[in-house]
């Protein structure tokens, strides 16, 4: 009995320092001293490695601590001088000559040169890299084929052997072979095409049947490539690791160690703004090579370039930030330390923002922004967003395949009732895929689709066949599990029951399976959203081409996609609009869509910070942040009279659950 | 003891190797995958992440690689937060989530117990009715409930407790308060019980006829016993406190594991989820372990086969 007693008593004593060790462990990683500047970034970033980002979150963290040859200016979106201090465009548009600052180093010191960025962009387009924004830098010449492995015979090639060291970093390479390529066997079954693209899928593919042998002239010697996992083995052929088009002839060049130079396969007018966008981003070899990816993006390793410096991190906790002494421009950086916040929930961003431990809140929670705008409160603007919301048309289903049908399911949706009974935040009906507010930025003003007209809607409903809804089948909306979505589908649910006798089933799906659901073409009608990658109609109006990899619907028209092909290739910008314009015109008398409505930024900044400004990307450059302790500078537009007191119980503000 | 304890690791491992089967089968059948993506990559694109990933190779090879990567704790990157293993994820948020899962325990059991004791003696008192009603209501109503108001009252009206965050002991009070409210019920209901039939035991009334002190019966001879179904329910009752709530650690912004565990599924995180998955099959296992040898030392009539 005592024996026991004494157990119990020992593992009561156990249980308890575990306990007690546990938090000391969780609290010793404390968090440093409180920073210049706090923000919530949303959720945890997936990786802070340029190459392999993408979303907003990332953007935020990776604009911080790295910098392209552009960047952006923080109000009106310009393309201002990053690492290139200036620029020359050659007359066609199509050549680009960047010519980087001296002053420009790492932030260990080492200068960074052309010879930096052309290594960044072969690792930003090599398949193995797997770069999910790869595809922008596909204007440059021969980078998409440099990206998907596609070789034509007669094509310059580099071959990379599989001598990479045993327990090599990712990406550091083995021995690479330059030649031509003279022929394209397939053994047995697959015959070599002289025609067209060759060697289609070849050497990036994973199907082991019909390994072709890839016959190479390299320095004089024909010599034959084969993987050494195919199954019909030519014994004449060497192994390799990659047979790509040859890097050295896609089109980009270090002329001198401060000139290098793009050539782009067709003008494109906001190529200044893509090589200024964070995927685009140098690295420094010497890091990534040594350490290899991920080890390369840990605080103690990473070398970076931009105005601030990864400090440390703590997952789904904080990033901290902190200022680079070797960027070229630190004079001008306004912040010593910056503090990201993995903060998911928008409710709990907003207790933060309350009680004045976060100076940036990105977005708001639906329900307490009619409060907000009520309020007064200077420090919460909604502004346009370069971004719409809209429902796409499975094309390749009847009765959909008919644009009678599609036109009168567009227009008997009331779009002004969602903007003023579900969303109610200030977002914009939408009469087009390219928002209209695109106009304050470029020269284009898209077309509008037919307006609200119930009636209209239902006559064209009988004329295509379906009176009063009589005969059609039954239609189901899908849409990702969301609160607002799931409120826009039953007031649209509704709307078309009353004007067009419809009966429309909604379906909900988690968000993984909703895009499995609507890549593989399993939907009637589903939910959509698109936000602009840079400021130019073609990022919205490109999604609706055949065989673009965004057209769920499966919507196809050989003018439209004339029309997109030639706008793209055109130099001069009134044409080139003017397409653009012709070819939204054909969008909407189709209606593959139903445009809903353009979202609103919804970001709260606190009033003594400065040098944050709304624009249409919602791009807000951290380097151009600064805090102001002192008081409201009634000159600066975020701060203009703050209203805490409408907010506030005594002197503290009022909760919003 | 040892057999005991040998049968139950070879047990274990058989568990741990049927949970892998499950989970990693049900991931890959769920439709979606963790290329899946808002804007829809460039077919050549998604044909080099699937290479990188491995994840065009056939389902068996899939199969005998993941599982010879678990054999070796290899749990491999995250697809989400790539820039980590899975194995560095749990290192930084299993002693988070313990931390606050241990304070929230501790919180429970210095409420429940006591409460349940005294609404045992009391039964049917006043103390008794308006302890088991909080009770009631402390199983009834939602974590982020209590965490509403818990916010409502300890950050805004009076400002003692930060609204999110970690770092400081500030900052675990509130979200230990609402992860042990209803595990804190939940005991004093148990506690209550367990008392209620030992008092009526006869070594207890024995223990009253020598004369001992109402104190000493209780904590002496009738605590000890009364007991048994807490720590029954304790073992299962860590395992989950202990790997994270994703409701409190979301609403408090706490980097445990919880949000990880919920976020991971929803992206087909397949790696994480995994990792995740083995994780709590191991926690839970290990607790039950610990509570039948806990059984020994707390009840003299239980022995251990």
């Amino acid at each position: 009995m005592s024996n026991r007693r004494q157990l119990s008593r020992v593992l009561a004593a156990a249980t308890l320092l575990l306990v007690v060790s546990g938090m000391v462990v969780a609290l010793a990683l404390v968090r440093p001293d409180r920073a210049d500047f706090t923000f919530c970034n949303g959720t945890e970033i997936k990786t802070v490695d340029p190459a392999l980002v993408t979303g907003q979150p990332e953007g935020r963290v990776v604009w911080a601590v790295f910098e392209g040859l552009t960047s952006y200016h923080p109000q009106t979106l310009e393309p201002l001088p990053g690492v290139a201090e200036s620029w020359e465009i050659s007359p066609d548009g199509k050549r680009y000559t960047f010519r980087l600052r001296r002053e420009a180093r790492w932030s260990d010191g080492r200068p960074i040169t052309a010879e930096d960025f052309h290594w960044s962009f072969q690792r930003l387009l090599h398949p193995e890299t797997a770069a999910e924004y790869a595809y922008e830098m596909w204007y440059v010449s021969h980078a998409e084929q440099y990206t998907a492995g596609r070789v034509a015979v007669g094509d310059p090639v580099e071959i990379e052997l599989p001598d990479r060291p045993p327990g090599a970093a990712p990406f550091a390479r083995g021995t690479v072979l330059y030649g031509r390529l003279l022929a394209v066997e397939g053994l047995g079954s697959v015959p070599a095409s002289n025609d067209g693209p060759a060697a289609d899928d070849a050497p990036a593919s994973g199907d082991p049947s019909g390994e072709p042998v890839y016959v190479v002239e390299i320095g004089g010697r024909r010599r034959r490539f084969q993987r050494a996992s195919a199954v019909p083995r030519d014994p004449a052929a060497e192994d390799y690791d990659w047979l790509l088009y040859d890097f050295r002839r896609v089109g980009i060049q270090v002329v001198d160690p401060h000139t290098l130079r793009i050539t782009l396969n067709h003008p494109v007018p906001y190529f200044l703004e893509i090589v200024g966008f964070y995927p685009m981003s140098p690295v420094p070899r010497h890091c990534v090579e040594r350490y290899g990816y991920p080890a390369w993006t840990k605080p103690e390793n990473i070398v970076c370039n931009g105005p601030f410096i990864l400090k440390s991190r703590r997952i789904r906790d904080r990033i901290r930030l902190e200022k680079n002494p070797y960027y070229w421009d630190s004079d001008h950086v306004r912040l010593n330390s910056i503090d990201v916040l993995a903060v998911e929930s928008a409710v709990t961003g907003l207790n933060l923002y309350l009680t004045g431990s976060s100076d940036w809140i990105p977005s708001v929670p639906n329900e307490i922004v009619p409060d907000l705008l009520r309020s007064g409160r200077t420090d919460f603007r909604p502004a346009p967003y370069l971004a719409t919301e809209y429902y796409i048309f499975n094309t390749r289903r009847k009765p959909l395949d008919d644009a009678r049908v599609r036109r009168a399911i567009a227009m008997a949706v009331n779009k002004q009732e969602i903007a003023a009974r579900v969303l109610r935040s200030g977002q914009i009906p939408a009469a087009s895929l390219v928002p209209e507010d695109i106009a304050k930025y470029v020269d284009y003003q898209p077309p509008r689709c037919e307006p609200y007209a119930p009636e209209r809607a239902a006559a064209l409903l009988a004329e295509a066949g379906y009176p009063g809804g009589g005969g059609m089948p039954r239609l189901e909306l899908l849409y990702n599990t969301h609160e607002s979505h799931q409120a826009i589908a039953e007031l649209l649910q509704s709307q078309w029951k009353r004007s067009l006798g419809l009966d429309v089933r909604l379906t909900n799906q988690d968000w993984a399976r909703y895009l499995a659901s609507r890549r593989q073409g399993e939907f009637w009608i589903s939910r959509a959203g698109w936000i602009a990658d840079y400021l130019d109609p073609n990022t919205f109006l490109e999604m609706f081409t055949t065989g673009n990899p965004n057209n769920h619907g499966g919507w196809s028209r050989p003018e439209y996609d004339a029309l997109v092909s030639a706008a793209q290739v055109e130099a001069r910008p009134e044409v080139r609009m003017r397409l653009f314009r012709r070819a939204e015109e054909i969008l909407l008398q189709e209606m593959p869509l139903i445009p809903l409505y353009w979202p609103v930024t919804r970001n709260m900044v606190q009033p003594r910070v400065r040098g944050f400004y709304p624009n249409i990307l919602d791009i807000h450059p951290l380097k151009d942040i600064g805090i102001d302790d002192i008081g409201i500078d009634a000159g600066d537009p975020t701060a203009r009279g703050s209203t805490m007191r409408n907010w506030c119980v005594g002197d503290r503000p009022w909760p919003w659950w | 003891m040892i057999r005991f304890l040998v049968s139950r690791g070879v047990w274990l491992v058989i568990t741990l190797w049927a949970v892998f089967t499950v989970s990693f089968c049900l991931m890959r059948a769920v439709p979606g995958g963790p290329l899946d993506r808002e804007r829809r990559l460039d077919p050549q694109i998604e044909r080099n992440l699937a290479a990188r990933y491995h994840l065009d190779d056939p389902f068996w090879k899939q199969y005998s690689r993941e599982l010879g990567n678990v054999i070796r704790f290899d749990l491999g990157y995250s697809y989400r937060m790539a820039d980590f293993t899975v194995n560095e994820i749990i290192a930084q948020g299993l002693p988070v989530s313990a931390a606050l899962g241990g304070a929230a325990m501790l919180f429970a059991l210095l409420l429940g117990i006591p409460a349940g004791i005294v609404s045992a003696v009391r039964r049917n008192g006043p103390a008794d009715r308006i302890l088991m009603t909080a009770a009631t209501l402390g199983i009834a109503l939602p974590n982020f409930v209590i965490a509403g108001f818990a916010i409502i009252l300890f950050v805004f009206l009076v400002p003692i407790f930060p609204a999110a965050g970690w770092g400081t002991p500030a900052h675990i009070v509130l979200p230990a308060l609402c992860l042990g409210a209803p595990y804190a019920a939940y005991i004093a209901r148990l506690t209550r019980t367990g008392m209620l039939d030992v008092l009526r035991a006869d070594y207890i009334r024995t223990a009253r006829a020598k004369g001992l002190s109402p104190a000493a019966v209780i904590f002496r001879h009738a605590l000890r016993t009364a007991l048994t179904p807490v720590v029954s329910f304790m073992g299962p009752a860590v395992a989950g406190i202990v790997t994270g709530s994703p409701v409190v650690e979301k609403i408090f912004a706490i980097p445990g594991l919880g949000v990880h565990f919920v976020e991971a599924a929803i992206q087909r995180d397949y790696t994480l989820a995994m990792g995740l998955v083995l994780l709590f099959t191991l926690l839970l296992y290990g607790a039950n372990v610990l509570v039948d040898a806990a059984y020994v030392l707390l009840d003299p009539r239980v022995k251990l086969r």
